[in-house]
């Protein structure tokens, strides 16, 4: 009887064992991959070493760019056939892949390749060296970039991503809802309010917002109040200014300027206001175009400037810049099995001809070279930075996100006349 | 008996190992992490107590709490109260009994997020079911989410979704009543509305209590409905302690803060499921 007791307890021990090893098999294997490449041909007949490289992006889901890139990475595969690349891009809708991100680096399971914010967002990843400086690692081309290189550069003045394209965020206005209304696109405050007022009068909403969403509508409205000199202050300086936009924003939900549910709807409900035509004007970022291609209506939209009507600037001071970039893991730098591959890997996703390719199927203002044939509507945007008399980052992206969350989150308590723009930033601030 | 303590032993260790591993280590390292300043990743700075102080000062932590507790006293009284309706109503009916059964539990199949999404384009001011019906019927629209209302709103579909829940536990446990006492009751002239309030309720009342016991706990947990329909707001007018925890931790950053808003929610949890515990104690009852 005691004998088939420590049988069984035996028994159980082995299977735990099995089952324990068996999960444990992949990591076991890959550690081998890693460690002991195996040779190969490869399609010019010299040896090389079989390798895997691991890329995060965030071209993925609704990312127009998606398809483009994965085309790009078996192009690479076809020509470079000992490199085997996983991409593990994600969507950067709801910001999981900050979480993706972040958990990856702090668990020592980084890719080799990614293509991530350098804003605050990897602050944490590159003060703690996970990632390399480009400028300094061997063999990495960084030539033939326009300005928005120089954006990318860090404060201690290393330069960690190479970037691929910029954005910009402005008004984009119906031109058919303002011609069937006889309702001139504003040019500056002035008619922007004018704007307002007379769409308020119709059944057509004047501006597709979410007032806890606020994210663009904050950035624009701080815009206007003080242009971009006083736009580009800090938090911490409670510029007079930032407190006027969100008070403005206040002024003109009273005037009937936003959707009477404003305070509850998200960002994907206003953007559909703004392509089923219920409303005439929407603050967005260029890659809205996409959405407005897929909805059969971009010939009928334009892009303008948010009018400025504060002394720190003129009417043409855009919100946008660069702020997504190619980063390689110092994991995979420092790994000599990996270096060469994921260095020429980083060169060919960043050579002219492919981040062009790349960059088309957005039609965002690449970081090299120039599009050709863009549609009216995408050329009309690129002019909107070409004429820019200044540009600067979205706010989020320059302060401590709770900051941010806590100011666009009490918009709805401003325009209930609970908070003032004042007491909003003073409260933000003592987050930092 | 030796022999059994092994055999508990032994089949209690993969309870006690995945309890331990995925619920008290977790919660141990959560606790921790209430007392640093952190993002979770790489940024980490020990501040002992200032989360919790914060916390008690924080405002909108104030108001989730406040509007915890009022969204799990409707549940409490609704849910618990509706299922038992239902229940008793179904059980006497003679025909059509397990049509109604599957109709009302229902709603406990379909996700949360299915649930908000669809109470999202009912409620819409612009789109939204009621206030197409309400224009085509020659009304203005309504605003339904709005600072007074907002919180209402959200209980409906939250009762909405669990009363098929404890319907069926009340259904089940109205069915083990044996029909003796019901002819018993007849025979003394007991009919209708006395027949429920002085035999049923009586003998299903521990039940009752049990119900009550999961609703009110359950009510700290409600999170994915509040976060689909209102976003918390307007104005923060409908934010539950579930949607500031995830906002501090997720979306801010903030996974220090966010920690201590779950230990908070641990602490209460555990307090009103010990009170609720205490003041109503089950007595065995034996039919």
């Amino acid at each position: 009887m005691k004998g088939k007791k420590i049988g069984l307890v035996l028994f159980l021990l082995v299977v735990s064992l099995f089952l324990l090893a068996a999960c444990s098999s992949k990591n076991s294997s890959n550690e081998q991959t890693e460690s002991k490449p195996q040779a190969t041909e490869n399609n010019e007949g010299k040896e090389k070493e079989k390798v895997e490289l691991r890329v995060v992006t965030t071209m993925a889901g609704t990312d127009p760019a998606g398809e483009v890139f994965q085309k790009v990475l078996n192009d690479y595969m076809e020509k470079n056939q000992h490199i085997k690349i996983i991409n593990d891009s994600q969507s950067a809708d709801a910001g999981t892949i900050r979480t993706k991100i972040n958990t990856d680096f702090s668990s020592n399971n980084e890719p080799e390749l990614m293509f991530f914010f350098n804003t605050i967002d990897a602050e944490g990843i590159i003060n703690a060296g996970k990632v390399v400086n480009l400028e300094k690692a061997e063999g990495v081309d960084l030539s033939g970039y326009n300005s928005m290189l120089e954006q990318q550069r860090n404060k201690d003045g290393n330069i960690y991503a190479a970037p691929q394209s910029g954005f910009y965020e402005g008004l984009f206005v119906n031109k058919k809802l303002f011609e069937e209304h006889s309702i001139k696109i504003p040019t500056t405050w002035e008619e922007y309010e004018l704007a307002i007022e007379q769409f308020a009068k119709t059944d057509i909403i004047p501006v597709a917002a979410s007032t806890v969403d606020s994210y663009y509508v904050v950035e624009h409205y701080a815009l206007a109040a003080g242009g971009i000199d006083h736009y580009s202050a800090k938090l911490a300086d409670q510029d007079s200014t930032w407190a006027e936009g969100l008070d403005n924003i206040a002024k003109h939900a009273k005037m009937g300027a936003f959707p009477a549910d404003a305070a509850t709807l998200d960002l994907a409900m206003v953007q559909d206001l703004f392509k089923q035509e219920q409303a005439a004007m929407i603050f967005e970022g260029s890659w809205f175009w996409g959405q407005l291609v897929e909805a059969g209506m971009a010939e009928n939209v334009t892009v303008i400037p948010m009018p400025v009507y504060g002394s720190g600037g003129q009417t043409g001071d855009i919100v946008g810049g660069s702020t997504q970039g190619w980063f390689i893991s110092t994991k995979a730098y420092e790994d000599e099995s990996k270096r060469e591959a994921v260095v020429d890997l980083f060169n060919y996703i960043t050579s002219e001809e492919i981040l062009l390719e790349i960059v088309a199927a957005t039609g965002q203002p690449p970081a090299k070279g120039q599009l050709s044939d863009l549609p009216e509507y995408i050329a009309a945007g690129h002019k909107l930075v070409a004429d820019a008399p200044a540009v600067d980052l979205p706010i989020n992206d320059r302060i401590l996100p709770e900051a941010f969350t806590y100011i666009r989150e009490s918009v709805p308590s401003i325009v209930n006349g609970t908070k003032t723009g004042e007491q909003v930033l003073k409260e933000a601030a003592a987050l930092e | 008996m030796k022999g059994d303590k092994f055999y508990i032993f032994l089949f209690l260790t993969p309870a006690f190992l995945i309890s331990g591993i995925f619920l008290y280590y977790p919660f141990f390292e959560n606790f921790k992490l209430s007392f640093y300043k952190t993002d979770g990743f790489f940024n980490s700075t020990f501040i002992g107590f200032d989360n919790y102080i914060r916390l008690f000062n924080d405002e909108i932590a104030r108001g989730s709490t406040l509007n915890s507790f009022e969204l799990m006293l409707y549940v409490a009284i609704f849910q618990v109260g509706i299922a038992l309706v239902l229940a008793i109503m179904v059980n006497s009916i003679k025909r059509g009994a397990a049509f109604y059964r599957i109709t009302f539990f229902f709603p406990i199949v379909i996700s949360g997020a299915a649930i908000g999404l669809l109470f999202t384009l009912i409620y819409n001011y612009r789109n939204g079911l009621l206030n197409e019906i309400l224009v085509n019927l020659g009304f203005e629209r309504v605003l339904w989410l709005t600072e007074q209302s907002a919180l209402y709103m959200v209980a409906i579909p939250t009762i909405w979704n669990y009363v098929g829940f404890y319907f069926v536990i009340f259904l089940t446990a109205i069915q083990k009543i044996p029909q003796d006492y019901y002819d018993a009751a007849a025979l003394e002239g007991i009919t209708g509305f006395q027949k429920m309030t002085k035999i049923t309720i009586p003998l299903i009342l521990a039940d009752l209590k049990t119900c009550l016991v999961l609703a009110i706990t359950g009510a700290l947990k409600i999170f994915e409905l509040v976060y689909i329909i209102t976003k918390g707001g307007p104005a923060r007018s409908s934010e539950v302690l579930g949607t500031y925890m995830y906002q501090k931790a997720f979306v801010d950053s903030a996974m220090g803060y966010g920690a201590t808003l779950a230990v908070f929610m641990v602490v209460i949890g555990l307090t009103l499921a010990f009170i609720t515990n205490k003041f109503i104690k089950n007595d065995k009852l034996t039919y």
